[in-house]
């Protein structure tokens, strides 16, 4: 591993003691493999700060880098793991760019923007690292620690992509620029109108304690089938008390002919008014899940999700699960087809897809003809 | 210009100060830009700690009304266990352990009141980490400690939970352009 950006940084509780300081640039470290098809070009944190609140400290920092494409072949989507283990116990996260189509030899910029925050002061060591977890290739190739399944995750996002571009060339073809634009217009009224769960989650145990919760009951989920996918749903329930909902269980078969390793269901909830949520996704467990056609398995999480919409708890009165994301063991993965989403009217309750998102916010900012003259370039 | 302590601006932030030492504060902010700067930094840092805003409030009414029912309650017992031969009028108003009851029911709504009043933070501190989202990022917390990636002057966030405990973010960034996804983790 090469160090590329910074060394160690002693930020003691000296420097620190001043109410607002500025955080250099060797706060933080970027690792990048020697054989990384990724090359750091430059970085720069400023504005960054850290700032006495009292007996905490806060940082607040503001991370911006160019990366260059050392490689031969385009990269489509890149995992950032970014770990402040020294000021915050445990803290982890990830920031991943999918939809890019970077050239060898052509550069792109990223942002991190984090806030850390902790009782006492830092009395040394980098205050993140950031590590390479995963470069996505053109032709759905890999390279990477993968230690975030960021493999899978962008692997999924490039099949959604595709779809989903395919969708629009589909229509520039049988419809024009006009009918391009009306499908642009439509996605856009579509994306305003989806309702958002603010959710909160905890690994066991009831999560923020609410007003709302009552009795606890088992509830039981209703499925929404898709004739091509891989895997069915069978039956499936959670412990739902109030705006919460305890670990969720659903059992899936395998009913095609390849071992399927991962298995992604989609969790809708309705409120009493019959306002249906995207709540969430439902994963297999990380460690490796091997479905052996015509066999069945169990997803269960230990975890307890919290609901609340604008400020207000959100009671579950109704569930709906479907499958999401199938993973064979091949490392090919199966999404959901456009024609699935429409026919069950999932469309109006998930949020777009990524690539959705990124080619109506290129329509709304540049206009018809960027859309059409970046839709020729797949 | 003598300035409040960085302690009392941060309480004030919190709208956890008692009512003299706030009205005292808020003249000060008035005329001090640096300690109303402080104030907004500190209203500002209160935002990414969304628990700290969920204490639930006290009901002081009904607390009150307890304390005075208890307090009958205490008299009126006295009441059962005096003589019966002997005239209540004929009683001295304050004596006894009908003054002792009086004067330590007192003690005890004062001494309530300034532990409730006092100026000690109140701090919901979650025993288990919790992923959520803020006002402008996703954020893992555990008691004091908070990891957040943050989505600033994004417009049309996604969010996304993963029942295993994750929570993510996805949004199309204001500077790059470029479509972003962020993702926390309970553990």
């Amino acid at each position: 591993m090469k160090t590329l950006a910074a060394a160690m940084v002693f930020l003691g509780a000296a420097s620190l003691a001043a109410q607002d300081a500025a955080i250099p640039p060797g706060a933080v470290n970027i690792n990048l493999p020697d054989n990384s098809p990724l090359a750091l070009k430059s970085f720069s944190m400023a504005d960054s700060r850290a700032m006495a609140r009292g007996a905490a400290l806060a940082l607040d920092l503001h991370m911006s880098a160019t990366l260059v494409n050392n490689g031969s072949r385009r990269i489509h989507g890149v995992t950032l793991r970014v770990v402040a283990q020294e000021v915050t116990l445990g803290g982890k996260g990830s920031v991943t760019y999918p939809s890019l189509n970077v050239g060898p030899g052509e550069s792109f910029q990223v942002r991190i923007d984090m806030q850390l925050m902790r009782p006492s002061q830092v009395i040394g060591a980098p205050l993140v690292q950031v590590d390479l977890d995963g470069v996505l290739f053109q032709d759905l190739s890999f390279f990477g620690p993968d230690r975030l399944n960021s493999r899978r995750t962008m692997t999924a996002c490039e099949m959604e992509a595709q779809r989903d571009r395919e969708y629009f060339k589909r229509i520039l073809a049988q419809a024009g620029k006009g009918g391009l634009q009306r499908a642009m217009l439509e996605s856009m009224a579509r994306q305003s109108e989806v309702s958002q769960l603010a959710v909160s989650v905890k690994r066991s145990g009831r999560a923020v304690t609410s007003a709302a919760i009552g009795a606890e009951h088992e509830a039981e989920f209703a499925f929404l089938q898709f004739p091509d996918s891989p895997v069915e749903p069978v039956k499936g329930s959670a412990r739902i008390s109030g705006n919460e909902a305890r670990t969720p269980l659903i059992e899936v078969r395998n009913k095609s002919n390849r071992p399927v390793k991962y298995v992604e269901m989609g969790w809708i909830v309705s409120d009493p008014s019959g306002k249906q949520y995207m709540a969430g996704s439902l994963p297999s467990a990380d460690s490796d899940l091997i479905l052996p056609p015509g066999q069945s398995a169990r997803l269960l999480q230990e975890t307890t999700l919290n609901f609340s919409a604008k400020g207000q708890p959100v009671n579950v009165r109704k569930m709906v699960g479907f499958v999401n994301q199938v993973e064979f063991a091949d490392g090919k993965i199966w999404v959901p087809n456009r024609q699935n989403l429409d026919n069950a009217h999932l469309l109006n309750v998930l949020p777009a897809s990524a690539e959705e998102q990124r080619l109506t916010d290129l329509y709304r900012k540049h206009g018809p003809d960027a859309l059409v003259a970046e839709l020729s370039k797949f | 210009m003598k300035h409040p302590s960085e302690e009392i601006l941060a309480l004030h932030a919190g709208g956890d100060l008692g009512w003299v030492a706030r009205w005292k504060t808020a003249r000060h902010l008035a005329n001090c830009a640096r300690c109303a700067a402080e104030v907004a930094a500190n209203a500002r840092f209160r935002e990414t700690l969304p628990e700290l805003n969920q204490t639930p409030e006290v009901p002081w009414n009904r607390i009150a009304a307890e304390m005075r029912a208890n307090i009958r309650l205490g008299l009126a017992a006295g009441e059962c266990v005096r003589p019966s031969g002997r005239p209540l009028r004929d009683s001295p108003l304050f004596t006894g352990a009908r003054a002792t009851l009086a004067l330590a029911s007192v003690l005890a709504l004062m001494a309530t009141g300034l532990m409730l009043e006092g100026p000690a933070p109140r701090m919901a501190r979650p025993d288990e980490p919790v992923v959520q989202a803020t006002v402008d990022g996703i954020q893992r917390r555990w008691g004091d400690q908070g990891f957040g990636l943050m989505h600033s002057g994004a417009s049309s966030v996604t969010y996304t939970v993963g029942a295993q405990g994750t929570l993510g973010a996805r949004y199309t960034d204001p500077e790059t352009g470029n479509v972003t996804m962020t993702k926390v983790y309970v553990e």
